[in-house]
């Protein structure tokens, strides 16, 4: 693929809400220069590490996120605490330990019924399941051909919006997690994510005690 | 009374993981007459707290009950001549539910590090204003929406209510004739075979002020029935 594309993609993903796919990216090319360009997804893909590389050296403060099934612009984890500050993006609550748990058993069961996801979890999930599909993290993706027809449940792909995945198969692989678990890698993010809670915490107090104080 | 929340604890596969990791248990070695004492005193603290959530976990106290008690009888022993452990089917359960458990813990963790990243926005000013093809407006739709539209459509109708008034005649003078006629077939008569036959109940009440008309008139005396719950009319014969 001809380098003069790089911008061409650049401008499509800019210009995009969703996460924009590779195949629409080359269904765009194709629309405008002629069907005999042949461009094959790699060759995307290649492109956007070759953007990244740009931004990357100029220090941009975004850069292109392969998430979704697609491409999308996003910032850098550097300026979260500024944006946050201004978007209300912040205010979205996290999931409950509860919601997090049913989403890793649709995730990687998926399609699943509730009687089965119930049998692993031990408890009643109903309420669980209907806010993770008002969220759309989750959707009904038909019905099991077993007794009474239970409705099936699968993740979205604002799922992987949501946890930053490119595809399903990005997920790690059960067998993966122990080792994860044990990694020492691991352990310190871990404590990072808890010193961002913390630290996350203390801002919000302090964002609070500012306000009373204005008022 | 206050409630206290048992938050800690997802469920009660998570409060038997919790235990075997508290006391550096052997998962494929659960002494299960301890776990099962120690299960028990939770599930009366989490019965008198919320019995919302107590249900599952009284579930898990009977088969735990259960497995105990086969663990004092002889083992079964399956097809192939080997004993089977009662325990099994809870120890695959717990580690279905601790692979899970562990991964969203992992979730968690891509959670967090998806929080600091903000995506390019503010498209809202931006609509195209020819609609595109009607496979496009469907693109984001799941039949879950469809289903919840349809849902709201159908209870957003209102019932409307009618209601018919039909005038029943009746007058106090045509009730005191009645009540007069009646007395004369009978000396006595109990108030409620006075009104058995009345399908209305302003007839019914009608009838009543009636008679309150009668006693004050002096022209009939009231008795009380053997019955509390009626009474008897006589007739009064002056002279």
């Amino acid at each position: 693929m001809d380098k003069i594309y790089n911008s061409v993609v650049e401008a499509l993903i800019f210009s995009s809400e969703d996460p924009l796919s590779a195949y629409d990216i080359i269904k765009a090319v194709q629309g405008i220069d002629g069907e005999d360009i042949k461009i094959a997804p790699e060759e995307i893909e290649q492109c956007i590490e070759e953007l990244n590389a740009v931004y990357n050296e100029q220090k941009f403060s975004f850069r292109i996120k392969k998430i979704a099934n697609g491409f999308l612009f996003a910032t850098r984890p550097e300026y979260a605490k500024y944006l946050g500050y201004l978007s209300s993006e912040k205010s979205k609550r996290r999931l409950s330990h509860a919601a997090l748990e049913t989403l890793a058993i649709v995730a990687y069961k998926q399609p699943i019924t509730k009687p089965h996801i119930e049998s692993i979890r031990g408890v009643n999930s109903d309420y669980i399941l209907n806010t993770l599909l008002e969220k759309k993290l989750i959707t009904i993706s038909g019905r099991a051909e077993t007794i009474g027809r239970p409705l099936l449940y699968a993740t979205t792909d604002e799922f992987l919006k949501y946890f930053g995945l490119y595809k399903l198969s990005d997920l790690p692989k059960p067998r993966e997690i122990e080792e994860i678990m044990k990694d020492e890698d691991f352990i310190e993010q871990k404590q990072k994510i808890l010193m961002n809670l913390f630290e996350e915490a203390i801002d919000n107090q302090n964002i609070e005690t500012n306000d009373n104080t204005t008022e | 009374m206050y409630k206290i929340k048992l938050e800690q604890f997802e469920g009660p596969l998570d409060l038997l993981l919790f235990f075997i990791k508290r006391d550096e248990l052997n998962i494929y070695d659960i002494p299960i007459s301890k776990i099962t004492k120690e299960f028990l005193e939770y599930v009366n603290l989490v019965k008198m707290l919320d019995l919302e959530t107590a249900g599952d976990f009284i579930l898990m106290a009977s088969t735990l009950m259960h497995i105990k008690a086969r663990m004092l009888l002889p083992r079964e022993i399956n097809e192939k001549g080997e004993e089977i452990d009662p325990r099994a089917e809870l120890i695959a359960a717990l580690l279905e539910y601790k692979k899970y458990k562990e991964m969203s813990e992992e979730l968690l963790f891509f959670e967090s590090n998806q929080r600091k990243i903000n995506f390019r926005g503010n498209f809202k000013g931006d609509e195209k204003i020819s609609p595109p093809e009607y496979e496009m407006l469907l693109k984001n739709i799941s039949v879950y929406d469809l289903a919840k539209v349809f849902k709201k459509v159908i209870e957003g109708i209102k019932v409307e209510v009618i209601h018919e008034i039909t005038r029943i005649n009746v007058t106090i003078d045509e009730q005191i004739d009645y009540i007069f006629q009646r007395l004369n077939e009978n000396r006595e008569l109990h108030f409620l075979s006075l009104v058995e036959n009345m399908k209305e109940k302003i007839r019914i009440v009608i009838t009543f002020i009636a008679l309150l008309e009668l006693i004050k008139a002096g022209s009939i005396r009231v008795k009380e029935s053997s019955n509390y719950n009626d009474f008897v009319l006589m007739r009064v014969n002056h002279g």
